[in-house]
């Protein structure tokens, strides 16, 4: 374990987070480049070697297995700074920390912690993540990946799994598995731990990807896979009770990614409009290019406002399950906003490769996409707030608490209308979710500027509450008939392929 | 018409369980919990009653929805539901 993460344990917890974040910050300036990251499509050896040797690799992971030991809100600050410099090795770090390493730190017996976790803190072995499978992206529900048991203390994995991300160079992969036969009266799913060198483990070739070239993902086979039942992490059959915790602690260091992606953006974007001159001054003092500057400073400032109140509850997992799914469909669309508008910002230039910004624009799409694509988990948050709205404090910000008001009424408007439908109306429950992130992202926005307290953060927040209310309005009205919907969009399928 | 005795009505029920659940609908059992035995969340276990409403036609409460914890407990509301909707059937006819 490195230096900087074991002092973790000791003082001032702010102070050395702030001085980790810094060294990682003017170490991955002289050691992290991009853009060859990009075009050879991994990351050097010595880089990650590095980041072991920087203690990343275990930021999390208790002191007692030879991690730092530090909280989600540390975590997330440490994976911003490095998704400042390159999205593919922050992906990596990510990763490994969050959905890699925590159904271990969370569920994980003493033995099987004991066996993996000093390994995994030193950067020695990777992590990964196996859930998704060809026919269950998003539907969960439907991985056919299934764990049988061979005897007492056997059981034998067969299936297949896609995208798995540090896919080749992970040694350790928690697998979700369908057991029907374990787990007693729980026949869900449950959470294996499987090793790379494990008899029947087969890793794929490498997927070709729009974006995050340097991060590995590769399908993982599990054929007729035969491991002890001390592998099951946490209680068999309760796999997708222990995935909700998992990803929502995924998802929260997934957003911070989000930020230092959407901040290297805006400094792309200033460092442009105040050096190029178009009509005779610079595009800075342009009023469209100011409004779109603010607006990606407003957006900025918003999603490190709601990854640090995400964080922030993670010891209440409720709580942590709403805000991460709030805070992921949020920075992940805001981070691919800045990034769009840098590109606009550039013109030309901000199509070619060789400026950066297209890879930062590249990298930023499949946040939106992966660890739950965000339409469906924007339904999801919709049924959630009609089912058990999470308790909300007024905060105290007339617009944001006005916004929230408008959205309880909206609610209970839909729950009036359609009774206990509702939950089968996916077009409204989107709606609905869509509302909920904007909400979660003004509560946050208010409360950062409240603690930072500076009229800059007032200034931020308020123009970042302002704009939610605009997009907030199309979602507290009905959308347009489906009937409509449904002819226009049964037009397109009828349509001649070429 | 179904009635409150009609076994399809059970069957219906495990049916969606087993849609919206890992678990082949053989091996599911009156007395499992949604949630504990089944890997169902509070969201889940809601979107089982709102599709048994809206193929079934029937009127359900929230609240009432909220109460359902075990297979058993939906197949109950399920037949009372369909059982308060056949007067209404009968006197539209």
């Amino acid at each position: 374990m490195g230096d900087h993460v074991s002092a973790i344990d000791h003082g001032d917890d702010r102070q050395v987070v702030d001085t980790l974040c810094d060294t990682v910050d003017r170490w991955a300036a002289r050691h992290i480049d991009a853009r060859a990251i990009d075009r050879a499509g991994r990351i050097p050896p010595q880089v990650l070697a590095a980041l072991a040797e920087l203690g990343l690799f275990g930021l999390p992971i208790p002191g007692s297995y030879g991690g730092g030991g530090l909280p989600l809100a540390a975590v997330c600050r440490v994976i911003s700074t490095l998704a400042r410099h390159d999205r593919s090795v922050a992906t990596t770090v990510g990763l490994h920390v969050g959905l890699g390493t925590r159904p271990l730190v969370a569920f994980g017996g003493e033995a099987l912690c004991a066996r993996h976790l000093p390994l995994l803190a030193a950067g020695k072995r990777i992590a990964a993540f196996a859930a998704t499978e060809s026919e269950a992206g998003s539907d969960l529900s439907a991985i056919r990946t299934t764990a049988t048991r061979t005897d007492a203390e056997r059981i034998r994995i067969e299936g297949e799994k896609i995208y798995v991300t540090n896919g080749a160079l992970a040694s350790v992969f928690t697998v979700v598995a369908a057991t029907p036969s374990m787990g007693g009266a729980s026949r869900g799913h449950s959470l294996i731990l499987v090793e790379r060198d494990d008899r029947g483990v087969a890793i794929g070739n490498e997927e070709h990807k729009l974006g995050l070239r340097g991060s590995s993902t590769t399908p993982l086979r599990l054929d007729g896979v035969e491991v002890g039942t001390d592998r099951v992490i946490g209680l068999a059959g309760a796999g997708m009770r222990h995935l909700r915790h998992v990803l929502s602690w995924g998802r929260t260091v997934m957003a911070a990614g989000c930020v230092g992606a959407a901040e290297t953006a805006l400094s792309f974007a200033v460092e442009h409009v105040t050096t190029r001159r178009q009509f005779g001054r610079p595009l800075a003092q342009l009023e469209v290019v100011r409004e779109q500057i603010a607006t990606m400073a407003a957006l900025t400032r918003a999603m490190s406002a709601i990854v640090a109140q995400t964080a922030a509850v993670e010891e209440d997992h409720e709580a942590l399950a709403v805000r991460s799914t709030s805070a992921k469909v949020f920075c992940s669309e805001a981070a691919w906003e800045v990034a769009d508008l840098a590109v606009q910002l550039h013109g030309g230039a901000g199509f070619i490769e060789e400026t950066g910004l297209p890879l930062v624009l590249r990298d930023a799409r499949i946040t939106r996409i992966f660890e739950g694509a965000n339409d469906v988990l924007c339904a999801h948050l919709g049924a959630m707030e009609l089912t058990s709205p999470p308790a909300r404090r007024i905060v105290g910000d007339p617009d944001a608490d006005h916004l929230a008001a408008r959205i309880g009424e909206r609610r209970r408007e839909l729950l009036d209308l359609h009774g206990i439908r509702i939950l089968s109306r996916q077009r409204l429950l989107h709606g609905l979710g869509r509302l909920v992130v904007l909400r979660e992202a003004c509560d946050a926005a208010a409360a950062g500027a409240r603690t930072d307290g500076t009229p800059e953060a007032r200034r931020l927040a308020a123009a970042f509450i302002d704009l939610a209310g605009r997009r907030a309005a199309a979602f507290l009205e009905d959308p347009p008939p489906i009937a409509q919907t449904i002819a226009i969009s049964d037009a397109a399928y009828a349509r001649p392929r070429p | 018409m179904q009635t409150q005795t009609d076994p399809t009505l059970d069957a219906r029920v495990v049916a969606v369980i087993a849609q919206l659940t890992a678990v082949k609908a053989g091996d599911i059992k009156p007395r499992d919990r949604l949630r504990e035995d089944l890997g169902m969340d509070s969201v889940s276990s809601m979107e089982l009653i709102s599709l048994l409403a809206e193929e079934l036609d029937l009127d359900v409460d929230v609240e009432e929805a909220l109460q359902v914890t075990t297979v058993d407990g939906a197949i109950e509301l399920v037949k009372r539901r369909v059982a308060a909707r056949a007067p209404r059937a009968c006197a539209v006819k």
